[in-house]
């Protein structure tokens, strides 16, 4: 079995991102930025109403307006659109202004339909059908273990709450699109993704074309946090409208489109009744969970397969639990994967009723997880993590905290079950006579650091600087790698990069004749190889990675209970995720997703209006962001465990971050805001200081 | 955004003439371009750059009261250590406009007739009251961000921090209409949004805002606002007052209320009651009790009536710090 | 071949590309001509009506001039993104809420998506591309790679662009300095706290208040 080194030089160590003097210059040619000669600029439209029929769809005018080149309907024919914002038609020309007006003057005939966009009116069933004649709920999925009903009479306290979280919107800086070009040769996609390998597959697919017909290229992209794996609606139209022109088209959407039809995280809404022993043992749970994950999770599949399911009772183990939980369709964009898929809006809503349960018992919330808690990974966490916040001296009874400004301290915990490997990755590596070394693998670079994951490896292997590495990746004419999801990148190019180094140190020193061709005899083993560069194929081995990492964190809130305004103070974040590869990196993802997880206790949320079933903040001014005041000091521990090997880290450190934010403010207030996000409003409403609605 | 014409104007005559009538004024452009952007105004034929118009662009510091030129930008308010001195208020609303950013272009006169910023009326496929339509989608809909008090049946707030700022000074708009110069005190440059949906303030087709006279005779101001987040974000509810204080005595106070009404809100009876007292927590909770005594909570906005009372008492008492 | 196209004029309808490979950045040198051409126009296009075609634009950029043709309504980001080849601003939310397209005119942080380009005129652009001289990082560019203020990086240009703006007027800022004048910068992968730190280090100012972090082995 091939093993880490235990004495490393950089693995472990801060090695700056090597791609950062692209970026930092604007060197760095985004998927955004191509400019392909003679390129021409696509946009979409979008249908305005929440559920119609299209009956016609006529592109006369548009065609007309100069400098268009081409308009195509994503359809032709009747068809239904079941959500703003579906997609109608594409145009491409020679500037934005052409394209502009030319959707302009595209003439849609509709008969509009009934519509929904509320989870708790679509679950109604006389409400209006996203599918005719199917249900807009699924049957519930229940899950039973032990004797739930019993067991809730032999509980020393049991707590009932009804926690919800919204619809969270990735909103990656970058938005979704590509410039794809078409010529006989095949399809070129430059695609904002975080998987070239499926973009190039979906394209292939849409297309009707060979897979060896379509490439994908994505050299730097703007971030995509799980919804940007496909080459999706606006890839293939770029790629057809490419086709019809002759010309290179970029098709990017806008912050608006990017609101509406590109993906986002469910909804929950968890109805947990839960209840424990005198001792502080968990010993019954009982829940119902229901969510949206847009338009598709009805109809087609049968009203609702899956999508916003949640884990429950997440962490802990229940000796008799019971869980029901239904997918809601309504009109409007589709979930994706968002960073750690069910386990944000799981996280909020158990450990929100743990704080509760252990408020009712009279325990201190900390002691009653080190009570159930099950993972010794964890127990480990929240006892340094509380020893570095201070947990102690820092805790104080709900609503305890004197003056207007009251002070609170929360915790919460993460499970991420995946992180672990793409077996099939590979990878390859070119060395040449002069000592320069080149590695090829077919992953991209998502924001993560992956490119310089790859020095540092390799660095490390060959005895060389990671600056002496070129790292070529986002290209599907390199071999193979995974999509950059599931927290797997790290976990799967890490051992890769070992078996291309260890092979090319093979290779090299027997072509050389030198026995160790690494660090000082780097360059005269190379010389050897005379006019020929040597190129290694290696791939994934087992052994070097392993998955499941844990996570707790803990929060620190000033809540002005005048105002409502809450103020997060600090966080300490206790990770870990096997063998550390860059520490410099994997602490700027850690810092990543605790802020995207305060966005998503306190700020985020995508707003529907029920009248005319409109998403009505498809922008960032009312799609509030945390802002660089909003970042509170995160000190951030990292527990190496290399013996586990290589685990990825961009998931699990946005779990547990809302969880331990409202905890905190419940416990700085004495109530429980039990609905993300945590606004002044709803601070105040749960303090009891908001009137009710004055009728007219 | 739709194809116009553009003209660079060197005069306020020339400026009314090359607008005509389908014509916008271009200054900062932050709330004009986006307008256009969303088509949610009908498409002007040209813009005409107002930036160069003559003796707009100063601060003029005067004993009794000093004019701000319409064209004086947010960042230079912000910067301005006579300001932060004399109109501490002001300094303080300017700094929480935006960011950086907006504020390096924003005007005074811009941020004074900017439009609503109802998510209704500003979404490009709701046709609501205010653009025209026949409903105010707000009022039976998402009206979290939304008035407590109204005249008409918009309840779009006005969300202008200046304004807010200007009407607890006592400031005054000189607004060039028909060729002549005409005085709008905050309650006048704004009236017509309190009665008439589609109007954002009283302002005409054609009228251009040239400056603001602000009386020196309240040496104590200040602005607070709260938001969802702590920068970069529009107020939920915000509050400025001003007032002389003699011996501890508040003389011919001013506290007016932002992002509730379609006008800078402002009760008289409450100012009538602060003048002359010696503040204290009671006689700002009375205060706040006045100016929200008629407040009409929809189902959503509730929380602005605890928060606009906190304001208040904040707001006042910091005037006595 | 468009006439537009002969005399090195870019612009809406030309599409001509300035990129003779991908990641090369090219603009066009200034000539004596052009300049006087400018100064020409811009005198005759007060008070004047243009538009609304394209008009010829000339814009001053990282010290270089560009002469473009474009309609009055193209933004200043679109003329440097699509009608040139300055891509270092992003385009993130193109209604002055991102940030990411953040550029200086005359030493100003502003938004770029909410500039009319035919208003930028007779000012100093600075992008992103202008603030590394001679193949060396920038002292705040530099700060940004050593503490890793940056993830996707699509974010950083207008980041960069703000803090740059922020040390030219306050070599020392406060934490607090540093937060006001970033606060009109989104950044979706959550960097600010090295954002921060890097803004002070560049300051040679102390951080306090950001990120702190520790590796505790078995």
């Amino acid at each position: 079995m091939p093993s880490w080194p235990t004495e490393t030089k950089y693995i472990g160590a801060e090695t700056k991102r090597i791609d950062a003097p692209q970026k930092l210059t604007g060197e760095a040619r985004y998927s955004s930025d191509i400019q392909a000669d003679g390129w021409l600029y696509g946009m979409i439209l979008r249908s305005k109403w929440p559920s119609a029929k299209i009956t016609s769809v006529n592109l006369d005018k548009a065609k007309q307006i100069p400098g268009i080149k081409a308009v195509v309907t994503v359809d032709d024919g009747e068809r239904t659109v079941r959500y703003y914002g579906e997609e109608i038609a594409a145009v491409a020309g020679t500037s934005k202004q052409a394209c502009l007006d030319a959707l302009k003057a595209i003439e849609v005939k509709a008969t509009p339909l009934p519509f929904v966009v509320r989870e708790e009116e679509a679950i109604k069933s006389d409400s209006p059908k996203v599918f005719e004649g199917s249900s807009n709920s699924s049957d519930p999925r229940v899950r039973e273990n032990g004797n739930v009903d019993k067991a809730f009479s032999e509980c020393a306290a049991v707590i009932e709450g009804f926690y919800s979280t919204p619809v969270q919107i990735h909103n990656p800086m970058e938005t979704h699109g590509s410039t794809a070009s078409w010529t006989d040769e095949g399809v070129i996609s430059w695609a904002s993704t975080q998987g070239i390998s499926s973009v190039r597959d979906s394209l292939a697919g849409a297309l009707k074309l060979d897979h060896s017909k379509v490439r994908a290229i994505c050299d730097f992209m703007g971030g995509g946090f799980g919804a940007k794996f496909n080459a999706g609606v606006e890839g293939v139209l770029a790629a057809r409208l490419s086709k019809e022109t002759k010309a290179p088209v970029r098709l990017m959407l806008t912050r608006f489109d990017q609101a509406l039809a590109v993906g986002n995280r469910p909804s929950s809404f968890q109805k947990i009744k839960m209840g424990a022993l005198a001792d502080g043992t968990l010993h019954a749970f009982d829940a119902e969970n229901f969510g949206t994950a847009g338009f598709a999770a009805g109809g087609a599949t049968g009203g609702g397969g899956g999508g916003a399911d949640i884990p429950m009772p997440y962490l802990y183990r229940v000796p008799n639990a019971r869980s029901s939980q239904r997918v809601v369709a309504v009109n409007a964009g589709s979930a994706r994967a968002f960073r750690a898929p069910g386990n944000p809006p799981a996280s909020f809503g158990m450990e929100s009723a743990m704080d509760d349960l252990a408020v009712k018992l009279g325990m201190d919330p900390l002691e009653f997880r080190l009570k159930n808690d099950p993972s010794e990974i964890r127990q480990r966490e929240y006892k340094l993590g509380a020893e570095k916040f201070g947990w102690k001296e820092k805790y104080k009874k709900p609503g305890s905290s004197g003056g207007i400004v009251k002070t609170g301290i929360g915790c919460a915990g993460a499970a991420w079950p995946a992180g672990g490997a793409s077996r099939r990755t590979q990878g390859e590596a070119q060395i040449n006579p002069d000592g320069s070394i080149e590695f090829r693998l077919g992953v991209q670079d998502i924001g993560t650091g992956t490119k310089t994951v790859i020095a540092v490896v390799a660095a490390e292997m060959l005895g060389l600087k990671p600056e002496q590495i070129t790292v070529r990746v986002g290209d599907t004419n390199y071999p193979p790698g995974p999509g950059s999801g599931g927290s797997t990148t790290c976990a799967s190019i890490s051992p890769t990069v070992y078996d291309i180094c260890n092979k090319a140190l093979d290779q090299l020193q027997t072509q050389s004749g030198i026995a160790d061709a690494r660090g000082a005899n780097w360059f005269a083993a190379c010389k050897k190889l005379g006019v020929t560069p040597l190129t290694v194929h290696g791939q994934w081995q087992p052994g070097l990675s392993s998955d499941h990492a844990c996570g707790v964190q803990f929060a620190e809130v000033a809540v002005d209970t005048d105002t409502g305004f809450v103020s997060v103070k600090k966080i300490v974040a206790v990770h870990d995720c096997g063998l550390i590869i860059d520490k410099l990196t994997l602490e700027s993802q850690i810092n990543g997703g605790v802020i995207m997880g305060m966005g998503y206790a306190l700020y985020e949320e995508r707003v529907m209006d029920e009248l005319s079933g409109v998403v009505l903040n498809p922008n960032f001014e009312t799609y509030k962001l945390p802002g660089i005041a909003d970042v509170p000091e995160i000190d951030v521990y990292l527990i190496n465990m290399p013996e586990r090997g290589v685990i990825g880290i961009g998931e699990p450190a946005t779990v547990p971050t809302a969880g331990a934010i409202a905890n905190a403010v419940a416990n700085a207030i004495g109530v429980r805001v039990s609905s993300l996000p945590i606004t002044p409003a709803k601070v105040l409403a749960a303090l009891g200081k908001v009137p009710p609605p004055v009728t007219t | 955004m739709k194809a116009f014409s553009y003209a660079t104007a060197r005069s306020t005559d020339s400026a009314r003439e090359l607008a005509g009538s389908k014509g916008c004024y271009l200054a900062g452009g932050n709330d004009l371009l986006t307008l256009l952007k969303d088509y949610l105004v009908p498409a002007p034929e040209i813009l005409v750059n107002i930036k160069s118009l003559p003796g707009m662009s100063q601060i003029q510091r005067g004993e009794k009261s000093w004019t701000i030129g319409a064209l004086v930008t947010v960042a230079q308010i912000e910067h301005d250590d006579e300001i932060k001195k004399v109109f501490p208020g002001l300094h303080e609303a300017a700094a929480e406009i935006a960011s950086q950013q907006i504020r390096n272009v924003a005007t005074v006169g811009g941020n004074l007739a900017q439009h609503s910023r109802c998510w209704y009326f500003r979404h490009r496929d709701t046709v609501c009251l205010k653009k025209n339509g026949d409903l105010c989608y707000a009022r039976e809909g998402e009206n979290r961000y939304h008035s407590l008090f109204t005249g008409n049946t918009c309840i779009s707030p006005v969300v202008s921090s200046l304004a807010t700022t200007f009407a607890a000074l006592d400031a005054t708009a000189i607004v060039l209409r028909d060729g002549k110069e005409t005085r709008m005190n905050m309650a006048e440059l704004y009236h017509r949004a309190w009665e008439n949906p589609l109007a954002h303030n009283s302002l005409n087709p054609g009228d251009l805002i040239l400056r603001v006279e602000i009386p020196t005779a309240r040496s104590r101001s200040t602005y607070i606002q709260v938001s969802d987040k702590h920068t970069f974000d529009w107020a939920l509810v915000s509050c400025a007052a001003a007032a002389e204080v003699s011996d501890g005595k508040l003389k011919s106070p001013r506290v007016v209320l932002g992002s509730i009404s379609p006008v800078p809100h402002q009760v008289e009876t409450a100012n009538q009651f602060l003048d002359g007292k010696t503040l204290d927590d009671s006689v700002a909770s009375q205060a706040a009790d006045m100016i929200l005594k008629d407040a009409k909570p929809l189902e959503h906005n509730g929380y602005k009536i605890p928060m606009a009372h906190a304001l208040i008492r904040r707001a006042l008492l910091k005037l006595v710090a | 071949m468009k006439d537009s196209d002969k005399d090195g004029v870019f612009g809406a309808h030309s599409r001509r590309t300035f990129l003779k490979s991908l990641g090369t950045v090219a603009a066009t040198a200034a000539t004596a001509q052009v300049n006087s051409v400018a100064a020409e126009l811009e005198k005759v296009n007060a008070e004047k009506i243009i538009g609304p075609e394209a008009v010829p634009v000339t814009l001053k950029i990282n010290g270089q001039k560009i002469k473009l043709q474009l309609e009055p309504r193209v933004t200043l980001l679109d003329a440097l993104r699509n009608y040139s080849s300055f891509t270092g601003p992003k385009e993130g939310c193109d209604r002055a809420s991102c940030g990411a397209c953040t550029v200086l005119l005359d030493d100003l942080p502003v938004y770029s998506c909410q500039k009319l380009a035919i208003e930028a005129q007779g000012k100093e652009i600075t992008t992103v591309e202008g603030l590394a001289k001679s193949g060396k990082l920038s002292p705040v560019q530099q700060a940004f790679f050593e503490k890793d203020a940056l993830m996707c990086g699509y974010c950083t240009p207008g980041f960069l662009m703000s803090v740059t703006a922020l040390l030219k007027k306050n070599p020392h800022p406060t934490t607090d300095d540093v937060k006001h004048a970033c606060a009109g910068n989104i950044c979706r992968c959550g960097t600010h706290p090295r954002i921060l730190a890097a803004a002070l280090q560049a300051a040679g100012v102390a951080a306090n208040g950001t990120t702190k972090t520790e590796v505790i082995n078995a």
